[in-house]
């Protein structure tokens, strides 16, 4: 082990990777700090330049856009009172309030060290979870892949906000869109209505781009032409602009928030966007001052921030073990791997050690570098805050189109993104949640595939699922998790109907 | 029938008609056995369909009285125009060129997206759109040797 991470500081130690890393993770920043542009909606951007790079290089780059445009979002929930991504929507309660109060340094300072410090523990967790877990994934086969899939897909769907019906659909229709193309085992061309470009199926990447960049600009259209301006008030940040005190008094508020974060990036689907309102909560029931939440006090930010941020390290850990994306920037950085034609899983860690490791200790650079970066050069992202959106957002859709003309040089995967973009933008008016979309077209190969290969193991005999004590296990999860919901669900809708 | 109710009741029929579509594009696929490439497709089909019936249950069991908090304030008139220019780079990319379409786009676009409170600044624009289109071409052109494609410029630039 201690040989791979040599090897993993040697990779990520050049000139060019700790450069593309810097920049990764200020654009990152940047991304994150502008409501209405994303972490995802970065990687998907940079994942045309990743063509022309190493592995090691094009990971490196997308993994500092990732950590960066998690964090970055704190900027404009704590100044602008608005959240730059899903991620900080819970830094608000507390983040605004505190801005309002003068205190905008301290609030800022807090939400900095504390996302660092969720990040970095997150790391840790990957750096020990991750390699324990592929060496027992090798041994899984069909039967065990193919309920490992069914668990994820029922996950995403139980787990997701909102209609359960439309959560479905959503991966349903996902799923369906993955078996365009020739079909795995017997090899038949279905639904390709004779485009042979549709021979190899949808590409991922560009579905991708399509449905959560191309359609947040047109989502964004909606109303750019009214939107009010905020104001930015300009904030001196000296120290970190907090006590030690205070910063020992968080510790165990930090650890629980770090452990729900990185918890719920390990689930498929859900991550960042989820734990830092779920770690807010629990914070606030947990405290002993739960009144004091909202108010402005430093609790909610350290609770929110953590979380959002120790979900890099959870959601990176099904992706690089089982080839699995914890969230929707792990499943663009599967698309990432897939470009340089390497397939994430458990082999990934026999194949390419010293890649996997030099994946870990870039992510440790690049958290440090968005502590200092973020803590040094606040007074340039909250001026990049005041670029006009009617300006930036078209750039961002030429950008978009390069990215998928570079991917096989088709004009077709570019009209793929307008067409994805426009399902996108449906979703969002249909209040369909895109996410068990994206979970149904990832894990809906992975699941035929291995139904198919597992029936050829048993003989075409489906007890073989549920004799195989993982894949059994599984099962019965998937089945729980959904009975649950149905069942909680209901019990809602009888509590509505008799108040 | 509130805009709630109007919306999820055309969610279901979509539903439907998405799920009705995909079992009848399966139902043209050979069979081999039981279990074969159209087992899945099958299996997805008839969960879509289930799933737009019971959306359509939901819709109708939703309470007329439930109206949507203030309406839809989207401005649909940008959301039309960005569509249509979006679309119209898409379909020109190719035979214009991504030079010349860029710069079109962009600077449309922006003309577009302005917000009712800002002047229209056309030399801005232009300038703007020129210099990313030149930007972008010739980085990604000698940078990271992506050939995109020229279109009416192709006499000029090969």
């Amino acid at each position: 082990m201690l040989s791979l991470f040599q090897q993993g500081f040697e990779i990520v130690f050049t000139v060019q990777i700790l450069g593309l890393l810097f920049f990764g993770t200020v654009v990152g920043i940047i991304f994150g700090a502008i409501p209405g542009l994303t972490a995802t909606m970065a990687v998907a951007l940079f994942l045309p330049i990743t063509y022309s790079l190493s592995t090691a290089a094009g990971i490196s780059l997308l993994v500092g856009l990732y950590i960066g445009g998690v964090s970055g979002g704190l900027i404009s929930a704590i100044l602008l009172k608005i959240p730059g991504t899903p991620a900080s929507v819970a830094t608000v309660f507390d983040g605004g309030p505190m801005m309002e109060k003068g205190e905008g340094a301290k609030a800022l300072g807090v939400g900095i060290v504390y996302s660092y410090i969720g990040t970095l523990l997150s790391i840790f967790a990957l750096m020990f979870i991750a390699p324990t877990l592929a060496k027992l994934a090798l041994s899984f086969g069909p039967h065990e892949y193919f309920a490992i899939a069914i668990f994820s897909l029922t996950l995403i769907v139980t787990l997701s906000s909102g209609s359960m019906v439309k959560g479905i659909f959503s991966g349903a229709l996902g799923f369906m869109f993955a078996t365009v193309g020739i079909a795995p085992v017997d090899a038949i061309t279905r639904f390709t209505f004779g485009q042979t470009e549709l021979n190899g199926g949808f590409d991922i990447l560009t579905v991708l781009i399509g449905l959560f960049a191309i359609s947040e600009i047109i989502k964004v259209a909606e109303n750019v032409k009214t939107e009010k301006h905020a104001t930015i008030n300009a904030v001196k940040l000296k120290g970190f602009g907090f006590s030690l005190k205070e910063f020992f008094e968080q510790g165990w508020n930090c650890i629980r928030s770090t452990l729900i974060g990185t918890g719920i990036g390990i689930l498929p689907g859900i991550g960042s966007g989820t734990s830092n309102i779920v770690s807010y909560m629990i914070a606030k029931k947990r405290s002993k001052h739960p009144e004091k939440f909202g108010t402005g006090i430093i609790d909610g930010i350290v609770a929110s921030e953590a979380a959002a941020c120790s979900a890099v390290g959870g959601a990176m850990i099904p992706l690089l073990t089982l080839g699995i994306p914890g969230d929707t920037v792990t499943a663009m950085l599967l698309g990432g791997f897939m470009i340089h034609g390497i397939q994430p899983g458990p082999l990934l860690f026999v194949s390419q050690g010293p890649l996997v490791y030099s994946i870990f200790v870039a992510m440790l650079v690049s958290s440090l570098m968005m502590l200092v970066c973020e803590l040094f050069g606040v007074r340039i992202f909250v001026k990049l805050l005041a670029i006009p959106k009617h300006i930036l957002l078209p750039i961002i859709l030429v950008l978009c189109f390069v990215g998928a003309f570079g991917l096989g040089n088709r004009i077709f995967d570019v009209g793929t993104i307008v067409f994805f973009g426009l399902v996108g933008y449906g979703f969002v008016k249909s209040g369909i949640p895109q996410t068990p979309f994206i979970i149904g077209l990832i894990l809906g190969p992975m699941a035929e595939t291995n139904l198919r290969r597992g029936l050829m193991l048993s003989d075409g005999n489906f007890m073989g699922f549920l004799t195989e004590p993982i894949s059994a296990a599984f099962l019965t999860l998937a089945v729980a998790s959904v009975v649950l919901h149905i069942y909680q669900h209901h019990r809602k809708s009888s509590v509505l109907v008799t108040a | 029938m509130s805009d709630i109710k109007k919306r999820e009741f055309v969610v279901g029929v979509v539903f439907l008609a998405v799920g009705l579509g995909y079992l009848y594009m399966t139902s043209t696929l050979p069979r081999k056995q039981f279990i074969d490439a159209a087992f899945v497709p099958y299996v997805l089909a008839i969960t879509m369909c289930l799933l737009g019936v019971l959306q359509l249950w939901d819709a109708r069991k939703l309470a007329a009285s439930k109206q949507s908090g203030g309406g839809d304030k989207a401005d649909y008139r940008t959301v039309s125009k960005t569509l249509g220019l979006i679309v119209a780079y898409a379909a020109f990319l190719e035979p214009v060129g991504f030079p010349i379409m860029t710069i079109v786009y962009l600077f449309a676009q922006f003309i577009v997206l302005t917000p009712t409170d800002k002047k229209v600044n056309y030399p801005v624009y232009g300038a703007i759109a020129i210099i990313t289109s030149v930007t972008v071409y010739l980085t990604f052109r000698y940078a990271f040797d992506m050939i995109l494609p020229v279109g009416l410029l192709n006499g000029l630039m090969n």
